[in-house]
Order: C-alpha cells, then sequence, then structure tokens
C-alpha cells in the first residue's frame, strides 16, 4: 500500500495533486486494492464545473459501481482518455497513468489530509 | 458475520487469502489474491478452476414412489432419465411460480438425488417433505454432511483423473458416477455452471480438506463468487433471484424446455399451460450494449424511449464487452429500439442469444 508523501488525500480515498492552480486527481492505492478489478471508468465531461465534495466520475470493478468525488472545485479541463480503453491503469498505476482527470481551480476543496494524515487514517 | 455458517473448507480459503463476504447464509470467498478477473481467465484460458459451493443444498429421495413423486413436484420429465444420468428441472409452486431451480440425479428406479439453491433449501426442503406426506418416498436433507466443490475448465479432466479410480473419459455431459475420490466414496458429475468442460464433486465433509489440497497442488486454481457469478453470466444461466423467482413462471424465463406440459400432472402446471396460452407477462431477453457502460442488475430497459422492464444480470465481459440479462414487455421481446439506462443515460442496446460467448462443454 503505498501513500506518496507529494500528494493530498481525502477521506473518501481520492487523491490530488495541485501544481499551481491545476489539480490532478486519481483514487488511491488503498482504494483501488479495495475495489479489485476495474473494468470501467465514465470520465466527466470537459468544461463541466465541478463543486468540492461533488461526485464527478464513476469507476466500475467486476462487483461494484463507486461515485468519485472532487477534493477541489474547479473547472475540468482534461482527462484521462486512456483509460476508456485501459480502466486497468487505475488498478496498476493510481498515482501515474491511472490519473481520472484534471481540474482547474477555484481554491475551494473538501478536507485534504498529507501523507501522515491519510496514512493514519487507514490505519483507524 | 459471527451468525453466518462456515463450509468444511473455510480454513483454506483463509489460507489462500480469500475474501470472505456473507452469501445465502454462509461466509464464502468473493475473490482470492489474484482477482476476479484473473481467476475467471484461468477458467477460461484452459486451466482448471476450483470452487466451493458447499453451501448449496443435497437432497435424498428414495423409495419405492421415488418416481412418481419427483414426476409431481419438478418441471423436468423424469421418466426420460436413465440410471447415472443429470437433468436440469425447477419446483413450482400453485401459482406455477418458481421455489428453485434445480438438478435431479437419477440413481436407480428407487433413489435420486437433488442439488438445490443454498437461499432456498430450507424452503425446498420443507415443500418436498410436505409434498412426500402423499407419496411412499422418504427425503432426507444431506446438505449438512455434503461438501460440493467444482472444479472447470479444460484443465479438468485430467486433474481429476489423477485421483479418481475410474476412466473419467467414459462420463458424458449431464451423466454422473458414484467412485471413489481420493478414497472417498462421492458423485462426480460432468456439469457445472461456466461454459467449460467440468465436473462437480459431492464429497463426505471429513474428505473434503484433502480433496481441495490435492486438487491445488494438481495446478487447479481457487476461484471465488465474483468469477464465478461472471463465468456463468456470460452463459446466460439463470439464477435464483435474478432471472427467476417466486414472481415469474417457467414461460416468462424462457424454461419451457425443462418444463414437460406433456408429462402428465404436476405442481404449477395447469397455470403454465394457461400462462403459455395467453402469453408471459413480460419476458427475458438477453441484450450486448452497443455504447459504453456496464449494464448492471435492476438498470432500467426501454424500449423506443419508453420503460420497458429491468436488467436480471449484467456485466462487463472480457470478450464480449456489456452483456445482460433483461425482462421486458412482452411485445418488446422481438422488436423496437432496446436501450440500458446507465445513471440517467439511454446507452443503446442489440438484442442477442446466449450464450454470449462460445460454451466449451462437452455435448
Amino acid at each position: 500500500m503505498t501513500v506518496p508523501a507529494d500528494l493530498k488525500y481525502t477521506k473518501e480515498h481520492e487523491w490530488v495533486r495541485i501544481d499551481d492552480d491545476t489539480a490532478t486527481l486519481g483514487i488511491s492505492d488503498h482504494a483501488q486494492e479495495a475495489l479489485g478489478d476495474i473494468v470501467f471508468v465514465e470520465l466527466p465531461e470537459i468544461g463541466r464545473q465541478l463543486a468540492s465534495g461533488e461526485a464527478f466520475a464513476v469507476v466500475e470493478s467486476v462487483k461494484a459501481v463507486s461515485d468519485i468525488y472532487a477534493p477541489v472545485a474547479g473547472e475540468v479541463i482534461e482527462v484521462n482518455e486512456e483509460l476508456e480503453a485501459t480502466p486497468e491503469k487505475v488498478n496498476t498505476d493510481p498515482y501515474g497513468s491511472g490519473w481520472i482527470a484534471k481540474v482547474k481551480t477555484s481554491g475551494a476543496s473538501v478536507e485534504l489530509l498529507n501523507d501522515d494524515e491519510y496514512t493514519i487514517f487507514l490505519q483507524e | 458475520m459471527t451468525d453466518l455458517a462456515r463450509t468444511p473448507l473455510f480454513d483454506e480459503h483463509l489460507a489462500l487469502g480469500g475474501k470472505m463476504v456473507p452469501f445465502a447464509g454462509f461466509q464464502m470467498p468473493v475473490q482470492y489474491p489474484a482477482g476476479a478477473l484473473q481467476e475467471y481467465k484461468a477458467v477460461r484460458d484452459g486451466r482448471a478452476g476450483l470452487f466451493d459451493i458447499s453451501h448449496m443444498g443435497q437432497v435424498r429421495v428414495s423409495g419405492p414412489e421415488a418416481l412418481a413423486f419427483l414426476q409431481y413436484v419438478t418441471t423436468n420429465d423424469v421418466a426420460r432419465l436413465v440410471d447415472g444420468q443429470v437433468q436440469y428441472s425447477a419446483l413450482l409452486n400453485d401459482h406455477g411460480t418458481f421455489i428453485d431451480d434445480i438438478t435431479t440425479y437419477k440413481i436407480n428406479d428407487a433413489e435420486y438425488y437433488l442439488c438445490i439453491n443454498a437461499a432456498n433449501r430450507h424452503k425446498d426442503v420443507a415443500h418436498l417433505k410436505e409434498q412426500a406426506n402423499s407419496f411412499d418416498v422418504h427425503v432426507i436433507d444431506e446438505s449438512d454432511d455434503t461438501t460440493l466443490l467444482a472444479l472447470q475448465g479444460a484443465a479438468a479432466q485430467q486433474a481429476l483423473q489423477q485421483i479418481v479410480d475410474i476412466d473419467l473419459e467414459g462420463l458424458g455431459y449431464y451423466r454422473f458416477g458414484q467412485m471413489a475420490v481420493n478414497g472417498a466414496a462421492a458423485i462426480v458429475s460432468r456439469t457445472g455452471y461456466t461454459g467449460e468442460d467440468g465436473f462437480e464433486l459431492y464429497l463426505p465433509n471429513a474428505a473434503a480438506v484433502d480433496i481441495w489440497r490435492k486438487l491445488l497442488v494438481l495446478d487447479a486454481v481457487p476461484i471465488g463468487l465474483a468469477a464465478r457469478d461472471m463465468l456463468r453470466t456470460e452463459m446466460g444461466y439463470a439464477l435464483y433471484g435474478h432471472e427467476i423467482s417466486d414472481s415469474v413462471t417457467p414461460v416468462e424465463a424462457r424454461l419451457m424446455w425443462i418444463t414437460r406440459l406433456d408429462k402428465g400432472a404436476f405442481i404449477g402446471r395447469d397455470v403454465v399451460a394457461a400462462r403459455k396460452e395467453q402469453g408471459p407477462e413480460k419476458q427475458l431477453i438477453a441484450l450486448k450494449l452497443t455504447g459504453r457502460g456496464i449494464p448492471r442488475e435492476h438498470y432500467p430497459v426501454t424500449v423506443d424511449g419508453k420503460p420497458s422492464g429491468e436488467v436480471t444480470s449484467g456485466m462487463h465481459s472480457p470478450m464480449a464487452g456489456g452483456v445482460a440479462l433483461a425482462y421486458v414487455r412482452p411485445e418488446h421481446a422481438a422488436s423496437g429500439d432496446l436501450a440500458v439506462e446507465i445513471r440517467g443515460k439511454a446507452v443503446p442496446a442489440t438484442r442477442t442469444s446466449t450464450p454470449f460467448v462460445r460454451s466449451n462443454v462437452r455435448k
């Protein structure tokens, strides 16, 4: 179970990487492992305005359908279209090629945890 | 999960890292660490998958009127069975709807063996015992004494042959033999729920752990419930609680091929005959999405934009894409533009036939 130090996390098990006003979003290693084999990802539309905490994508494993919630508010500016053909990248590389969307942030966010806080949260 | 039952293989599942979930009153492995997709592939791609399906129930029916009794309580024509043959069948109630779907094993004219669904076990046994009052038969629930394993996949016969005392090559599809498995008296049938060649093994509980371990050493791959459901859905096989239930008759479920109206009186017969005459209330169909998405149980199905029914089983098939079984209004079974509503969006679909992928059972 990896929890990279350069990311922030939510209690819903999303991660966010913030570079200036751009946030890259995905789901954590813990989340992908709990979901099991991911076979479908429904991506948001580019240009969609997200409120923080809003469900913006759907990840489906063999047995389950899971909403993915936006850690930050903002406009969707890019989505990882490769996941349409290779959703398993969310399993194999959740923090890299398994990213889901990029958002131009407006500043608002849900409660974000750093790597230590998220690791403790996972242990609770 | 403390009030849930455990199969004799519970500790084996834990030792293998099985993720246990509640299922039909038991703690059962939904998957092992390799994951459902890898397990599915092991069965489809030529290996042998090993399934603990001991949650299922077994009932022995014996006595001089065993045939007459089973003709009356099951839908299929038991008189067609020869000794050593298995038959897919069903138990109906007075309303012609399903109590359960079952398999009937004919041992001889005076002795039969039924395999029933776990979730319906107590209901089935109560029903059978009540009906048995009118016949010279004994109905014995042997579920608690029996471990049921399935070994499925192209390599199943080769693996099983190492631990049985007869030549399996002579055992045909839907045939069974009473034989020694690893020295234990067992019933072995060439049956299954996956669409691959394979066997189901009815074992005394005390012999189960050794046989389970031996088959793993013989390169069998343990398979959990998730992959089992993928394999059966790809075949379009009905599952109680999904395609069949006490709210549909065999006419709706397209199971008239196991319902022999011409065999004489049986429970539910007259209702089913009338329904067949009048036409079904709804109709089970097979569909394949032409748009992106995964059809899931209870998702609405529309025809020409209007509500028509819902998905009963659906999946993402690695080979066939988004496929599902669904009930629709009977007038929509054959025509009209079909779609599945996925999170509010109508995803177009086409009607197709089952199995969704090629079956490799030995015919």
